[in-house]
């Protein structure tokens, strides 16, 4: 559905230049909940607005549903109007002058389709339930909430029903179980009407509920792109590890195929990183196992020195040969006289090649 | 790279081409303007010919000649007096507006930026009526009284015509300066006085200090205006012979008598003339924009201590009322009355028995008609151009991101570094010596339209960046993804939004063209008069009454109008200057 290749944007500013996308490609099929996350300032709403013909890229090409909307060679250059998408703006862009209703219904009837009146109003009072602002409808847009107000953007954005959509931020106004609730209605929305949705957050937590596929962003590239378990569970760089959840980070060097020395003993591992390696080796709080016997693979010792108490699970700070580490359970360990016989496995332990800095 | 640098400035200017272009024409105008000046300039013989001499003769005379010198000498000495006037009114008053406790503020707005609207020319005629040595009824009074020979008191001089300046600038000195006390943080001032210092020391030591870059700057705008300032030296002082720079050069292009027009002498003064006026500009914003150093950043909605003013608020109240007296109800109460007395006497009781309407009977009303069809065509056509120019102007400073916008933005100022005079000659001369007969202009209400269009494009598009800055670029971004055309999302989404701003825009433009004498007199030839410009004609002709009660006509119908700017822009909060 969307093909980017190469992409570039730069920003000129007061004092100097700022490389926003650097030479960046994407793959979005049909009918994707394509989600990209990132930190503040990594270049996620200037990617949008290069695919929405806001913003003129300084190179690269962007292919919709197979058409070119823009490309360095041929020049090609397609107006965001004729693009044919919807879009939920980070700061919302609600039309301050309409109601709500009215909001919604200017597209439809004056954008490229022209629908005719009673199918706008129908549309109009279907997006308005979906949200739930069918009370709000004749009020003025300004005379809304912050979260009322991206959930008119969010409606405006879903009423013309294109087959792409893009979200920024859609529901980073709304509280904890309205977000919920209406995260789970745009999957549901998108799968029913087989849109290709783009979507960017930088809510590892949404991401990883929502996404058919995730993308990293970091400094205007995409770091790592794939499934959420597969960007959970098998990270491509401690970068990507460290976004998505917390991660205990060990130095260590590979002393022998699939054996690495670490400050917490002797540990297998599964890596094809050669004898003599300099490695980080991590691994999830709770991937920490309290075990039983003395004879576990990758099992040591340690010391509880800290507890906290989540509701569903505890987090605790575990001392091992020095080294303080994170662990993550339902229950906490059994001690023996003071000691937490711990192992991990070796599926669980990330490998990556340590830069010396 | 560089195809595609090349590729992404067409694509971004794409739907702004049209709109470029539109931003390119007054630009276009102003710089054939300034070049046709200095082109004439240099030029001797049958200008505009082949058979032109280029010399710099033109300077050489100029220069050489002490009258000329004693004239650029009175200008000085005019805005000088303009200068001081107008802070003398202005700066007081902005200080009591923003600082103090002053009752009925309201009140005082409507007084000090609706002096805005009141023409100079009818402060001028006014004072005339008052002080002129031999007419001006005071004179005559004082006369009486002291059993003089000559009235004491002559406002035709430089000092006297600074003084009515002054007066009639003391609007734009209020609200310059009240901006500046606005953006001044009072947190200063209240800290000098936890920390024990009296009034008068506050003043001195932190509130002007402070305040000084503000006040430079207005003094440099004020003073840019009043050297080219036309319309009240000539009424007050081309009958006297009393001259400046602005109304001889007009005396060189509007000779009396046999003399014939020294176009080259004019080019040499205009040239003079937009170099100073560039310079003064140039300082001019080089102290705004150190100005902006004392603004410290204060949080939305914050309001200073106010100071209690207690009974010096009759004080004040007189002041202004002073100034109301001087700058516009006296000199308009003269006016009314000498468009109703047969001949100007000084008022008195024997005279007020023979009020009449004589001359609304004996005006020439088919000159009067013309020039009333002339105006209305420039109301009708020239604030909308204006608007027209200045939004495309306006958008593609504030919405485009290319480098071009900065060229834009100072082009859009260029207007105010250029007074009237200087464009209306330099329009005169485009339209005698470079277009000739090809186009038809000289003599035609369009030159005057063209001239008032550029003249009045700076303002509007400062407005319009403030009100375009203030709505997020992203509304018409959802509008253009929504699929909605350029032109539909202008119509829908942005018009909607700066309503308010385009509405004061247009009528404080209309109002302006209404009442508008320089370029007028410069270019009006017989088809093209315009209704201040047949004032200007019977009043230089001496036909002092007759000039009076078209000046009251055109009072007649200000008034309304002015009401209706007043409460738009109340209502919009359009900082006028
Ligand atoms: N119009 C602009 N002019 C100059 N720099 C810009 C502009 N827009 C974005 N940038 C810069 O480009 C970089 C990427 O910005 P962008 O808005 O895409 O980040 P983001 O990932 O959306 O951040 P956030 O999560 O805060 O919204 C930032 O460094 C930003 O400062
Ligand atoms: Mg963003």
């Amino acid at each position: 559905m969307i093909s980017i290749r190469h992409l570039h944007k730069r920003f000129t500013v007061s004092d100097g230049v700022v490389a926003a996308i650097k030479s960046l490609d994407l793959e979005i099929a049909e009918g994707e909940l394509f989600v990209i996350v990132g930190a503040s300032g990594s270049g996620k709403t200037t990617l949008l607005r290069c695919i929405a013909g806001l913003e003129v890229p300084d190179g690269g090409e962007v292919r919709i549903d197979g058409r070119i909307v823009s490309s360095d060679t041929p020049p090609t250059w397609i107006p965001p109007q004729q693009r044919k998408l919807g879009m939920v703006f980070q700061s919302y862009a609600v039309w301050p002058h309409l109601t709500v209703s009215q909001n919604i219904a200017l597209p439809l009837a004056e954008g490229l389709q022209r629908i005719a009146k009673n199918e706008v109003a129908n549309r109009v009072k279907e997006v308005l339930r979906l949200v739930q602002l069918e009370e709000q409808a004749d009020r003025p847009a300004t005379l809304l909430s912050g979260g009322q107000q991206q959930r008119v953007a969010l409606a405006r954005a879903i009423a013309v029903s294109s087959r792409l959509l893009l979200m920024d931020e859609p529901l980073s106004n709304l509280d904890a179980r309205l977000r919920e609730d209406v995260r789970g209605r745009i999957r549901e929305l998108a799968k029913q009407l087989g849109s290709t949705v783009l979507y960017v957050t930088h809510d590892q937590v949404e991401a990883m509920a929502i996404a058919d596929k995730i993308a990293l962003m970091q400094a205007g590239e995409l770091l790592q792109v794939g499934t959420p378990a597969q960007i959970y569970h098998q990270p491509n760089s401690s970068d990507v590890a460290d976004f998505f959840g917390s991660v205990n980070w060990l130095d260590g060097e590979i002393v022998a195929a699939g054996v690495a020395d670490s400050p917490i003993g002797r540990l297998q591992v599964e890596s094809s990183a050669k004898s003599g390696d300099k490695v980080r080796l991590g691994f999830r709080p709770e991937n920490l196992r309290a075990v039983d016997g003395a004879t576990q693979t990758n099992g040591f010792d340690g010391k509880l020195v800290s507890t906290t108490f989540l509701g569903d699970q505890f987090t605790y700070c575990a001392e091992a040969n020095g080294r303080q580490l994170l662990g993550k359970n339902r229950s906490l360990p059994e001690q023996r006289d003071g000691i937490i016989r711990f192992a991990i496995d070796a599926a669980d332990i990330m490998v990556f090649p340590r830069r010396e800095t | 790279m560089t195809s595609s640098r090349l590729r992404s400035i067409l694509a971004g200017t794409q739907t702004s081409s049209a709109l470029l272009s539109l931003a390119a024409l007054p630009m276009a105008v102003i710089f054939v303007l300034v070049i046709a000046m200095f082109w004439v300039s240099v030029q001797k013989g049958a200008l505009g010919t082949p058979s032109a001499i280029y010399t710099l003769a033109n300077y050489y005379e100029v220069f050489a000649d002490p009258f000329i010198v004693g004239v650029a000498v009175n200008t000085l000495i005019f805005t000088i007096t303009a200068t001081m006037v107008a802070l003398l009114f202005g700066l007081p008053v902005a200080w009591l507006v923003e600082r103090t406790t002053l009752p009925g503020k309201t009140l005082l707005y409507a007084i000090m930026t609706l002096g805005l609207l009141i023409p100079g020319i009818y402060t001028a005629m006014g004072w005339t009526l008052i002080a002129h040595p031999r007419i001006g009824f005071l004179n005559r009074w004082l006369v009486d009284l002291f059993n003089l020979d000559q009235g004491p008191i002559n406002i035709a001089t430089p000092i006297g015509m600074g003084f009515v300046q002054g007066l009639s600038l003391a609007a734009l000195a209020f609200i310059l300066t009240s901006q500046m006390f606005r953006a001044m943080n009072p947190s200063l001032e209240e800290a000098a006085r936890v920390h024990g210092m009296g009034f008068a020391k506050i003043i001195r030591r932190i509130t002007l200090p402070l305040a000084w870059p503000g006040i430079l700057a207005a003094v440099i705008y004020i003073f840019t205006i009043g050297i080219a300032t036309f319309d009240i030296p000539a009424i007050l002082g081309l009958g006297n012979r009393v001259y400046l720079l602005s109304t001889f050069i007009y005396l060189k292009v509007h000779p009396q008598g046999a003399g014939l027009p020294e176009y080259g002498i004019t080019g040499v003064v205009g040239a003079l003339m937009i170099v100073v006026a560039g310079l003064l500009t140039l300082w001019y914003s080089q102290v705004l924009r150190q100005g902006h150093r004392f603004e410290v950043v204060t949080g939305k909605g914050y309001k200073p201590t106010l100071i209690p003013l207690g009974h010096w608020s009759l004080a004040a109240w007189a002041f202004i009322l002073l100034y109301a007296l001087f700058s516009k109800l006296l000199p308009l109460l003269l006016i009314a009355y000498a468009a109703t007395t047969p001949y100007f006497v000084p008022p008195s009781m024997e005279a007020f028995k023979h009020l009449s309407l004589t001359h609304f009977y004996s005006m020439d009303w088919e000159l009067v008609l013309r020039g009333l069809k002339n105006t209305a065509i420039l109301v009708a056509v020239v604030p909308l151009a204006v608007l027209l120019l200045a939004f495309a102007l306006s958008w593609l400073i504030v919405r485009s991101r290319s480098r071009l916008r900065y060229l834009l933005e100072f082009a859009a100022f260029l207007p105010q570094a250029l007074p009237e005079v200087i464009l209306a000659i330099g329009a005169l001369l485009l339209a005698l010596f470079v277009i000739g007969t090809s186009i038809p202009l000289y003599g035609s209400v369009w030159i005057i339209a063209i001239v008032y269009t550029v003249a009045r494009l700076a303002f509007a598009t400062r407005a319009l960046n403030g009100s375009l800055l203030q709505i997020h670029r992203e509304l018409e971004e959802a509008a253009f993804v929504s699929g909605l055309s350029t032109a539909r999302t202008a119509w829908r989404i942005l018009f909607p939004l700066i309503r308010p701003t385009l509405f004061s825009v247009w009528i404080w433009t209309a109002l302006l063209v209404y009442r508008e004498l320089t370029a007028a007199v410069f270019l009006a030839v017989h088809d093209n008069i315009t209704l201040p410009a047949v004032i200007w004609s019977y009043w230089f002709s001496g036909s002092i009454n007759k000039a009076s009660a078209v000046t009251l006509l055109m009072t007649l119908v200000l008034a309304p109008l002015i009401f209706v700017a007043w409460w738009f822009g109340r209502r919009s909060q359009v900082s006028v200057n």
